[in-house]
């Protein structure tokens, strides 16, 4: 009846929840941390502190072990939009969000065991888990460990950069999860990518 | 050859000097005018014949008690960019020092701060006295104001300027106590429940494990900003260290827009603040970006913004496609 394919192995799904978890838990500490106010209190500061210090040295572990499963099982490839014409594809992708989605047209690109992505997302999900990702991760463990961040940056303390870094490539993240998990209710039926992601099974439209 | 040669002209210096500044009389307590600025330094050359790293490898005599000397060994550089630099050394030292073998009677000698700091010591002792340090009898007999202040290398915070150097150089005061089990034992009463065997020192990272990076928190902030009472802005910090108990433990002390850094270690730069380049506190930041406090209230207004827009941008779509949806709905029946 349905045709269903099987898309995600469990590493792909075991990883893409625990870093959800991690990067929700990094998040509601972190602003907790740089709006720290008493009159504001989300988590209390010595504590978002210790959590956000943890989770945070996970992520960078789950991260590593990402990049290291990704070149291991060929699933970097995914990442890669590929041409020709990426630039039209993500052209006609980004007219459906705007207006095929409420005319209920079908997905312009079918979804395959060779691209999970469609060009859009391919690059969406290149800029944040090799750009964004790493620049994060690294002005957060320069921040855990100050000694090596920079001692001057023009007449202010060297932290500077490395914490508004910090904090812009946070927000960007942000973004992305809030528009990443809407986008998770385009699927068959609002619920049937969230079911994916569990399962690994995807359901062709 | 050579080093004895040496010696030789170090000892007619350091007596030329002693007999030379002999004669001249020890300055006023505020020795500004820089002609006794400069007799002064000449004059303390003679005691810096000793007692300096210089005195130390060329001794100009050969019967002095080595071991001590190297106990008593200053920088001249050191002292000249100290509270104390444009003094004669025997504006303190009285004149039991100026030949050696040093007079029996010199250290009893040696003037009190309040000597010249009559005011500041009559506000300060009260706080001082109030302290954990003057809790116990035996640990307060101990104590003096040269306990924590160097009077040959301390600098006012005013003068001194960068935080950094500050928090440096009055943390070193505590450290040297709290951070050495042989200097603690010296001072330390005998503990409570074991009479007869001193207070142990407890580990100082240990104490403040509660506190992320204490490392890096005791290289930018001082101990006196979490033992010492609150005052009111524009007032000198007070003397009085508080008990444990009573210790500042909230993080938001500091770690927030209003934070009380502005008021301690920061108090004398505050007036120069001036929101560069927009950021809250900026005063803070020249030296150290202290999370919570050092913000750029535009940036986050920003930030805020998007974020929002991002929010409200696809609850806008889920909303569109939801009355299209049930409108297809009807249009199918
Ligand atoms: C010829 C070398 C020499 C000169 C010059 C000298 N001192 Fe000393 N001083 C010593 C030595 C050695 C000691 C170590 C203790 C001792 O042997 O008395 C000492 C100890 C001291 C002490 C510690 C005294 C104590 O009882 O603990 C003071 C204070 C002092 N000197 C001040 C001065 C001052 C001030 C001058 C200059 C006016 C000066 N000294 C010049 C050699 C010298
Ligand atoms: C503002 C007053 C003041 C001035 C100026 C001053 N001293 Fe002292 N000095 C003291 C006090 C107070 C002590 C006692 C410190 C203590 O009890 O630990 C002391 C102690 C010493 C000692 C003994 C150190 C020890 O560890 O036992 C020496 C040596 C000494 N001074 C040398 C000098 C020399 C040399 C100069 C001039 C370059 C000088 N002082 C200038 C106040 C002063
Ligand atoms: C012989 C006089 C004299 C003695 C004794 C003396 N001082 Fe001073 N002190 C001065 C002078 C002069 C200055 C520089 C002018 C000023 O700022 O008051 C000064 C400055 C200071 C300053 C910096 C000014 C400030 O308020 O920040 C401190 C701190 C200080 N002295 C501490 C001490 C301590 C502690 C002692 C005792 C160990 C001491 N002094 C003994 C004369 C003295
Ligand atoms: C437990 C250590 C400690 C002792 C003991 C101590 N001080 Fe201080 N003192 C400090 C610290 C830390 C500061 C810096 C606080 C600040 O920035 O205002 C300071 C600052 C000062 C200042 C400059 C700021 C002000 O309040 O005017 C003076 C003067 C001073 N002390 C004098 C004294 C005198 C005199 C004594 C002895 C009665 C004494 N201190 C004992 C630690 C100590
Ligand atoms: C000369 C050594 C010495 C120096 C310098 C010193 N302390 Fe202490 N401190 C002690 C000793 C000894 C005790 C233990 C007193 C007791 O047994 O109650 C103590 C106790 C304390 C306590 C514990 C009080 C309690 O409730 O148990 C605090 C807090 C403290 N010091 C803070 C400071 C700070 C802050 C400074 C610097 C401004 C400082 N100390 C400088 C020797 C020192
Ligand atoms: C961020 C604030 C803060 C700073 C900075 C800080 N302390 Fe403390 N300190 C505390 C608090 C709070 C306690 C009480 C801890 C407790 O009860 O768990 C404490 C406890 C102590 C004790 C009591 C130990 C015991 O259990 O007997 C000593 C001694 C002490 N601090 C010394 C220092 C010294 C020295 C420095 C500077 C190097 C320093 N503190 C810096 C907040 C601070
Ligand atoms: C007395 C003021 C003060 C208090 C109280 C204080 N901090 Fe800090 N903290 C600072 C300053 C100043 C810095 C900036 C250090 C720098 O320049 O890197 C800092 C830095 C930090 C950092 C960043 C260190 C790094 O690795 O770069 C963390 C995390 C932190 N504090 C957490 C806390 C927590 C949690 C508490 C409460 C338990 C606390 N602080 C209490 C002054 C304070």
């Amino acid at each position: 009846m349905s045709d269903r394919i099987y898309l995600l192995p469990l590493w792909i799904r075991l990883w893409h929840w625990t870093n959800a978890l991690l990067i929700i838990t990094l998040a509601v500490t972190g602003i907790s941390l740089h709006f720290a106010d008493p009159k504001l209190p989300l988590v209390e500061f010595a504590l978002a502190a210790r959590i956000h210090d943890i989770a945070g040295l996970a992520l960078v572990a789950l991260y590593v072990l990402f990049v290291i499963a990704n070149i291991v099982t060929g699933n970097w490839w995914q990442y890669v939009p590929k041409p020709p014409g990426v630039l039209e594809r993500c052209v006609k992708q980004g007219r459906w969000y705007m207006v095929g989605i409420f005319k209920g047209e079908p997905h312009p690109y079918r979804v395959s065991e060779e691209a999970n992505f469609n060009a859009m997302q391919a690059i969406a999900y290149w800029v944040i888990m090799y750009v964004v990702m790493p620049v994060m991760l690294i002005t957060g463990l320069l921040f855990l460990y100050p000694e090596f961040a920079p001692d001057r940056f023009f007449g202010f303390d060297g932290l500077l950069p490395v914490a508004i870094l910090h904090y812009l490539t946070g927000a960007v993240i942000i973004m992305f999860m809030i528009a990443h998990i809407y986008l998770g209710t385009t699927g068959k039926t609002a619920t049937s990518m969230f079911k994916t992601m569990f399962t690994g099974w995807y359901e062709q439209h | 050859m050579f080093r004895s040669w040496r010696k030789t002209t170090a000892a007619v210096a350091a007596f030329v000097a002693c007999v030379w500044s002999f004669q001249a009389h020890a300055g006023d307590a505020v020795a500004a005018d820089p002609e006794v600025v400069e007799k002064n330094r000449k004059a303390n050359e003679a005691c810096f014949a000793c007692h300096s790293e210089f005195g130390f490898k060329n001794p100009p005599r050969t019967d002095m008690d080595m071991k001590k000397l190297a106990e008593t060994l200053y920088d001249p550089k050191v002292f000249a960019g100290s509270n104390h630099g444009t003094m004669d050394c025997r504006q303190c030292h009285g004149q039991g020092y100026n030949d050696y073998p040093h007079s029996e009677t010199g250290k009893s000698e040696t003037s009190p701060c309040s000597e010249c700091h009559a005011t500041k010591v009559a506000r300060l002792e009260p706080q001082y006295d109030a302290s954990v340090h003057a809790r116990l009898e035996s640990v307060k007999a101990k104590f003096t104001c040269a306990t924590c202040h160097d009077p040959h290398i301390d600098l006012g915070a005013t003068l001194l300027k960068d935080p950094l150097k500050i928090a440096v150089q009055d943390n070193k005061a505590c450290l040297e106590c709290h951070d050495s089990d042989e200097v603690f034992a010296k001072y330390a009463a005998d503990d409570d429940k074991t009479p007869g065997i001193k207070k142990k020192r407890p580990n100082i990272d240990t104490i403040h494990e509660w506190l992320p990076n204490t490392k890096r928190h005791w290289q930018t902030v001082r101990c006196v900003e979490c033992h010492t009472p609150e005052v009111k802005a524009n007032r000198p910090l007070s003397h009085e260290i508080l008990d444990k108990e009573k210790a500042e433990k909230n993080c938001l002390s500091c770690h927030s827009a209003n934070s009380s850094l502005k008021t301690r270690l920061y108090r004398h730069l505050v007036k120069d603040e001036q929101d560069r380049l927009g950021f809250t506190n900026s005063i803070i930041l020249s030296s150290s970006y202290v999370i919570g406090a050092t913000r750029h209230p535009l940036l986050d207004k920003i930030v805020i913004g998007l974020v929002a827009l991002t929010l409200g941008g696809v609850l806008l779509h889920g909303a569109i496609r939801i009355v299209f949806a049930i409108r297809r709905k009807g249009k199918k029946q």
